[in-house]
């Protein structure tokens, strides 16, 4: 986002007759604001249309299945497929990485342009700034992620004809709710690491692929990951092989979710704070 | 409304489209089930049931898998299918829908055979006469339901019954009285048994077959496996099992079993994964073996086992026994 260019940021900004100059916006009215702002800036760029591409190739896939693999002898049912889908390409690889390059880049992008001194020199709290931005972060990554989903949903699950579809719509409604969360969650760990680390997007990035992989590990280790409490939501479990079919293991549904959410709520905490306090140097 | 805001709008509607799509199917799907994979009809089942098996028999017989395995050695083809070809003059193959079946007493199939709900489309006159020209067969009212009762003399009577033109109950007498008095009063049927519908509840709605029940179902497994130095190993005991198989385009198994506690189904989820590399190191003398094994997954969940098996029908062949070739010499030659 370039904040140099912000009008709405202007027009929230604005102190109008009658207020007190010497105080802050109102965070909600700060943070929509910021929230139009980064929005603009997050849905048309180009970090959108490579993010778009990559959540939407299930899509393409359930395409191809049904126009040429549907018509071979299958090795793969279609709803299974649409199970591997969700469990290993969304939850594993596109949602974090989706999250990774958006939230990372929340404060990092400003930082890099040198136009993190125009928002934080505007009469509204840093907090406002990061939840306006958090909240944009929210809004276009559901936009991108959740229709994929969706459409990929009904190209598998009525591959072979619509009777029986209402016994799997309930997979659907989950794997949303899962999806929602994991964009959040993650979104908020990267957020966290944005504000912290100049340049997060290598930690992040071992984070994804290196530390997650915690999660095929036996006893207490998947508990430290995001992928464990989030794949025990869902209720696709294609069989594994190696490792992982030795010591998989599913966690407590009401657990997952409240780890899942302290960890978020923790994370944003945390960012905000440190957002709040950092000095951040422009380099020149 | 920006540009930016079109577009989340855009997506969000995309979202809730699926989503009114997903509730209208939800209610409106034909096949919808009633409880988990039952179907409305199939809650007059009696309550007492201590498990319930279901099979769809039209995705069964257009599997793959029965036209591999539903002749020949070890034959898929269920024995019932025969049963009810003799009894009832029926073509399993072509008028069946589904199969669901209710039980008490999984180890005494002969003393009580329980009730067995057959959805499919007959001809209600050509089976009663079908049914009233077997030796011994009488016909009783029952709720203003006809039975056809076979051997009512003797201990055992089994009867059959058309509920309605398309679902025909057959079972041992009390269990097909059972089912017409339920459903005639709209109550007291599957739905009082709580333990059994939250059992239901979680099988996997669409499943070619599926199987719920206690740990009654498990009566007859062994409790111990046979260990060195005459010492056995004892297998922790379950209290209920919930099966859902998958027929197409490989033999899909998802078997959850509850244990009492953690520490038992970790110990029983060991004892499988055991079992499964044992299975592992046959495979220099058995290739096959090898890729058994790796088809084979073990989870746990608390209390709960999960066991997931995928296995290809190149698998199962591969584990048939050998069919003796008609043109190999019996005896060899001197």
């Amino acid at each position: 986002m370039n904040a140099a260019a912000a009008g709405p940021a202007d027009a929230a900004s604005d102190p109008g007759p009658g207020r007190d100059t010497t105080r802050p916006l109102p965070t909600v009215r700060a943070a929509r604001a910021v929230f139009d702002l980064s929005l603009d800036a997050m849905v048309w760029s180009r970090r959108s249309l490579m993010m778009a591409l990559l959540l939407a190739l299930p899509v393409v896939l359930a395409i191809v299945y049904r126009a040429v693999l549907g018509r071979l002898p299958p090795r793969v049912a279609a709803f299974d497929f649409y199970g591997n889908i969700v469990t290993y390409y969304y939850l594993r690889f596109a949602l974090p990485v989706t999250a990774l390059f958006y939230a990372t880049a929340l404060v990092a992008d400003e930082v890099d342009g040198k136009t993190l001194t125009y928002l934080i020199t505007r009469p509204v709290r840093r907090s406002a700034i990061l939840i306006g931005k958090f909240a944009a972060y929210v809004a276009t990554t559901f936009a991108l992620a959740l229709p994929a989903i969706v459409v990929s949903f009904f190209l598998l699950a009525t591959a072979g004809g619509w009777s029986g579809i209402g016994a799997r719509v309930g997979d659907l409604f989950r794997d949303l709710g899962v999806m929602a969360l994991a964009l959040v969650a993650y979104g908020a760990l990267f957020t966290l690491v944005g504000v912290l680390l100049r340049r997060p997007v290598i930690p992040g990035l071992l984070f994804v692929f290196v530390w997650e992989l915690l999660a095929n590990l036996p006893g207490y280790m998947p508990r430290l990951t995001l992928t464990a409490w989030l794949q025990s939501l869902i209720r696709h479990r294609p069989p594994q092989e190696g490792v992982t079919a030795i010591f998989g293991q599913v966690l407590p549904a009401a657990l997952s979710l409240q780890v899942l959410t302290a960890a978020t709520l923790l994370f944003l905490a945390a960012s905000l704070w440190i957002f709040s306090r950092r000095e951040y140097v422009i380099e020149e | 409304m920006t540009r930016s805001r079109l577009v989340v709008f855009a997506s969000m509607l995309v979202v809730g489209v699926g989503v009114v799509a997903g509730v209208g199917a939800l209610y409106l799907d034909p096949a919808r089930a009633a409880v988990g994979p039952l179907e409305a009809e199939a809650l007059a089942l009696p309550a007492d049931s201590r498990f319930v098996i279901g099979l769809d028999v039209k995705r069964f017989v257009s599997s793959p898998f029965y036209a591999r395995f539903g002749d020949g050695p070890g034959q898929a083809r269920p024995d019932a299918f025969a049963d009810l070809e003799e009894k009832l003059g029926l073509d399993p193959e072509r008028d069946l829908d589904r199969v669901v079946i209710a039980g008490r007493d999984p180890s005494g199939m002969k003393k009580d055979p329980g009730v067995a709900l057959i959805t499919g489309r007959f001809d209600r006159y050509k089976l009663g006469r079908a049914a009233e020209e077997k030796p011994g067969v009488t016909t009783k009212n029952h709720e203003g339901t006809s039975m056809y009762l076979y051997d009512e003399e003797k201990k055992g009577a089994t009867a059959v019954a058309f509920l309605d033109d398309t679902t025909l109950a057959l079972g041992s007498q009390s269990a097909v009285e059972a089912v017409i008095t339920n459903r005639a009063n709209g109550s007291g049927g599957l739905r009082a048994n709580t333990a059994l519908m939250a059992l239901l509840e979680t099988v996997k709605p669409g499943s070619t077959f599926w199987m719920a029940g206690d740990q009654s179902m498990l009566a007859r497994m062994p409790t111990t496996l046979p260990g060195g130095g005459g010492t056995g190993m004892q297998i922790p005991a379950l209290r209920s099992m919930v099966v859902t198989g998958d027929l197409d385009p490989v033999v899909a198994l998802q078997v959850t079993g509850e244990t009492a506690d953690a520490a038992a189904a970790q110990n029983l989820a060991d004892l499988v994964r055991g079992v499964v590399a044992m299975v592992s190191l046959q495979a220099a003398q058995k290739p096959e073996l090898a890729q058994l094994a790796s088809a084979v997954s073990v989870t746990t969940q608390e209390h709960r086992v999960q066991v997931n098996a995928r296995l290809p029908y190149e698998l199962l062949e591969t584990l048939q026994p050998k069919k003796k070739s008609a043109s190999s010499p019996t005896h060899s030659a001197p």
